[in-house]
């Protein structure tokens, strides 16, 4: 029991255990932050991969899958399947309206023809459609300056349809990115230049394309005007820099993938066939329950089939099987392989790196906890004297170990929470010049110091002069810091593929964490436990 | 106040028990706690120094011995083997508590011997600065308590520790820590605290070594009561007008205890 009295004495009549507790809490936070953010980018590419693609992909650039129709038809008749939807993807110019004036800028986009209804069913499209009527709560909490507040219900309606229900046009819906005018405001949304006059649903944009043949070269360019119906955010700033979507139809048109005759080459007006619609990707969601890998295999086996099948029928149409040249089917973590694989290791590198954080934790302990030994040197001979055992003499020390551990570890799970919570308010507050009153605020200390200063000058008192000095350079340098600080901008969303930093805790991370700060902190307070245990009593009590 | 012909003198062989029973000197005494020809020597650097060279005393049962003797002779030495906070040297001697030698036993049964059946008493009183007067008593209480037979006792060993202290006219300091007291009050919280466990014997180490002639005869009238109460006190100090007041005096020089007597 005394253990527990004295623990709880050394613990609240001493400086130097707020120490090790803040030695450990900032360890501790020091892991947790770095591997939250680095897992919550990693779960960002997986989600947005989810969110962007489906499941699985079934993948035959520039000839494109004929009959396609059939085989989504076939895949949803699937137990494993929930939807699937065609898809024509290449690449183009899209002819913005801006500047003013009639020389217009460009922007290189990849443009992804869709089926709207059934695209939204197997991705995540509908939720990443950004302009939409507020509802009442957020209309509560979302600024005065933001546009969505003179939104009707047709923005979303025209947006999710991919048409301008007032011109009766197919429309186009951009990556919130892909127009310069979009500004991000620090709070996280959306602001148009020339205070919303550049808000691009409203205005036309022409998309330039040039379609390939499949033997290859191209054939004329191809070029349509969208009215622009709604923009998206999926928060991968790479797609949403690039990104646009358009009807399927158009798409098809644009690269001559649409159905067409086939004609006589010796005689053109003889018609000798019809060359089916293609699309070049079919996206496909499984149901719940069922991983993708599952699906994957499910659909190859299906694939194989229906390509015999359509062979044999047909002796011109020449398909790849499921393991062919040029065809791909893939879930959607394969197809982000080569992005996910990297990012995998880095934060498991990451991870062993700030491992050493423990070490570093454990030998800070360690350090205290052997002043503290030292300086109960005397103490621990008082207590062999009334029958303290040597178990019990460690016990205090690891006891005292534990509860910094517990203590710190808390206290740094708590720090981290706060901090990987705020992590995009803290870079968007260091991407901004410092505020006035932060520097006013810094160098009125600095004067408060440099006022106590002199005060213990005039007093002649030794301790208080360091102090206050200290205080006072102090001070003095953090308002200079803050008055010559200029935004910085850590977090490149172009670097960074997402355009925010995540801001979710890794809570198994931080559990582990915390499970290895009280462990090296009892670690660290092994050592000088034993030497606590070894103490000669009698040397103990000669010591002053 | 000494009792001459109560001890061994030292330097001479031991008197033989023959079989079970209490142990008794050449003149039938019986004796509670006796070192028989120990040896003790520390090592200071390269250099062996022998302090204690076979040095024997017998404490009768209710006896208030004190040793005496100048700085350096190995009094506070003997008075730690006697408390088994040391031992000598191996096979060099032995100590006896009623017959049983303490540094053959278990370490569980000498932690138990130096918390219920000794009680230490030090020159620089050695309290804990964290504990304040009260948790200061009541520690050895604690020792060998778990949480829950703590509770159980709580009461119990709250009312001994403020009894004592009561008792030695610091009822009003319970909640002060160590470093709010007089040199005084602080030896009367060791007393108090040495008492706690209702030791058969009191060691105490130059107990007014570091007061002034009053409160030094303060704490010596204090110890005097406790041994009217039948306590058993050995006390080393150096001076022989404090040594005077014990029942009885040796004299511990070059190594081995003498009595004058």
């Amino acid at each position: 029991m005394y253990h527990v009295v004295l623990t709880n004495r050394y613990l609240t009549s001493r400086v130097i255990p707020l120490i090790a507790v803040g030695a450990v809490a900032l360890c501790a936070a020091l892991v947790m932050i770095v591997v939250s953010v680095m897992s919550g980018f990693l779960d960002m590419v997986r989600d947005s991969g989810r969110t962007l693609m489906g499941d699985v992909v079934i993948e035959l650039p520039t000839r494109g899958i004929p009959y396609y129709e059939d085989l989504i038809e076939r895949i949803e008749a699937l137990d494993e399947a929930r939807a699937a939807s065609p898809m024509v993807d290449s690449f183009g110019l899209l002819r913005m309206p801006y500047p003013p004036g009639d020389s217009k800028q460009s922007e290189f986009v990849q443009f992804w023809a869709v089926e709207p209804e059934s695209f939204a069913r197997v991705t995540g499209f509908a939720e990443t459609v950004h302009w939409r009527e507020l509802d009442d709560r957020e209309r509560r909490t979302v600024p005065e300056w933001d546009i969505r507040r003179q939104l009707t219900p047709r923005v979303l309606r025209d947006g999710l349809a991919l048409h301008d229900s007032r011109t009766d046009r197919p429309g186009i819906v951009l990556g919130m990115h892909v127009a310069e005018t979009n500004q991000r405001m620090p709070e996280g949304g959306y602001h148009p230049m020339g205070d919303g006059y550049w808000w691009m649903p409203g205005f036309d944009v022409t998309l330039v394309t040039i379609p390939l043949r499949d033997v290859g070269g191209q054939i004329e360019p191809e070029s349509f005007i969208f009215p622009v119906v709604n923009e998206f955010v999926s928060g991968v700033f790479q797609i949403d820099d690039v990104r646009v979507k358009i009807p399927l139809e158009i798409g098809q048109r644009m690269l001559h993938m649409d159905e067409a005759e086939l004609v006589d080459p010796d005689d053109p007006f003889r018609v000798i066939g019809v060359d089916p619609a293609r699309v070049t990707k079919i996206l496909i969601r499984a149901e719940d329950g069922i991983s993708p890998d599952e699906l994957r295999d499910r659909v190859t086996v299906l694939y194989d089939a229906w390509v015999e099948e359509y062979a044999a029928r047909d002796d011109l149409l020449v398909l790849p099987s499921a393991r062919g040249f040029g065809l791909n089917i893939r879930t959607w973590e394969q197809v982000q392989a080569r992005f996910i694989g990297p990012v995998e290791k880095e934060r498991d590198l990451m991870r062993i790196l700030f491992s050493i954080v423990y070490v570093v934790c454990a030998a800070l302990v360690l350090t205290i906890f052997w002043a503290i030994v030292h300086e109960k040197t005397r103490d621990i001979g008082i207590l062999r004297s009334v029958g303290c055992s040597r178990i019990g003499i460690s016990l205090i020390f690891l006891r005292y170990g534990l509860v910094i551990g517990v203590l710190g570890s808390v206290v740094g799970l708590i720090l981290a929470f706060l901090i990987v919570r705020n992590v995009n308010t803290i870079h968007d507050a260091i991407g901004r010049d410092a505020p006035v009153w932060s520097w006013v605020t810094a160098f009125g200390f600095a004067a408060v110091s440099l006022l106590m200063t002199i005060l213990a000058v005039k007093r002649e008192r030794m301790l208080p002069i360091v102090l206050w000095s200290l205080g006072t350079i102090g001070m003095l340098g953090l308002g200079l810091i803050l008055v010559l600080h200029r935004g910085t901008l850590v977090w490149d969303p172009t670097v960074y593929y997402f355009d925010a930093i995540p801001n979710t805790l890794d809570v198994p991370n931080a559990i582990v964490t915390m499970i290895g700060a009280i462990v090296f902190s009892v670690l660290g307070a092994f050592i000088p436990a034993a030497k606590a245990a070894d103490t000669d009593p009698v040397e103990a009590l000669r010591y002053e | 106040m000494s009792e001459p012909g109560r001890t061994t003198p030292a330097g001479t062989a031991p008197p033989t028990r023959p079989g079970p029973g209490p142990y008794r000197g050449p003149n039938g005494t019986e004796f509670i706690l006796r070192a028989h020809d120990v040896y003790k020597t520390y090592r200071m650097g390269r250099v062996d120094v022998p302090v204690l060279k076979g040095a024997s005393i017998e404490v009768k049962a209710g006896e208030w011995i004190a040793v005496l003797g100048a700085s350096g002779c190995g009094k506070s030495t003997l008075l730690h083997l006697m408390g088994d906070l040391d031992q000598p040297d191996p096979g060099k001697g032995e100590i006896y508590f009623e017959e049983k030698p303490v540094n053959q036993q278990s370490r569980s049964e000498r932690n138990f011997y130096r918390n219920r059946t000794v009680g230490f008493v030090f020159q620089f009183y050695h309290l804990l600065p964290e504990l304040n007067v009260m948790e200061n008593t009541f520690i050895p209480a604690l020792v060998g308590l778990t949480r829950f037979s703590y509770y159980a006792r709580r009461s119990e060993i709250h009312r001994r520790a403020q009894e004592l202290l009561t008792s030695f006219g610091l009822g009003d300091r319970l909640k002060h820590r160590p470093q709010e007291l007089s040199g005084g009050e602080r030896q009367r919280v060791a007393i108090a605290r040495a008492l706690m466990n209702q030791p058969r014997v009191l060691l105490a180490d130059e107990p007014t070594g570091n007061l002034d002639e009053n409160t030094g005869g303060e704490i010596l009238e204090l110890l005097a009561e406790q041994h009217r109460a039948g306590l058993t006190i050995v006390m080393v100090t150096h001076d022989r007008s404090i040594a005077d007041r014990a029942d009885r005096v040796v004299e511990l020089h070059h190594g081995r205890v003498v009595d004058p007597a």
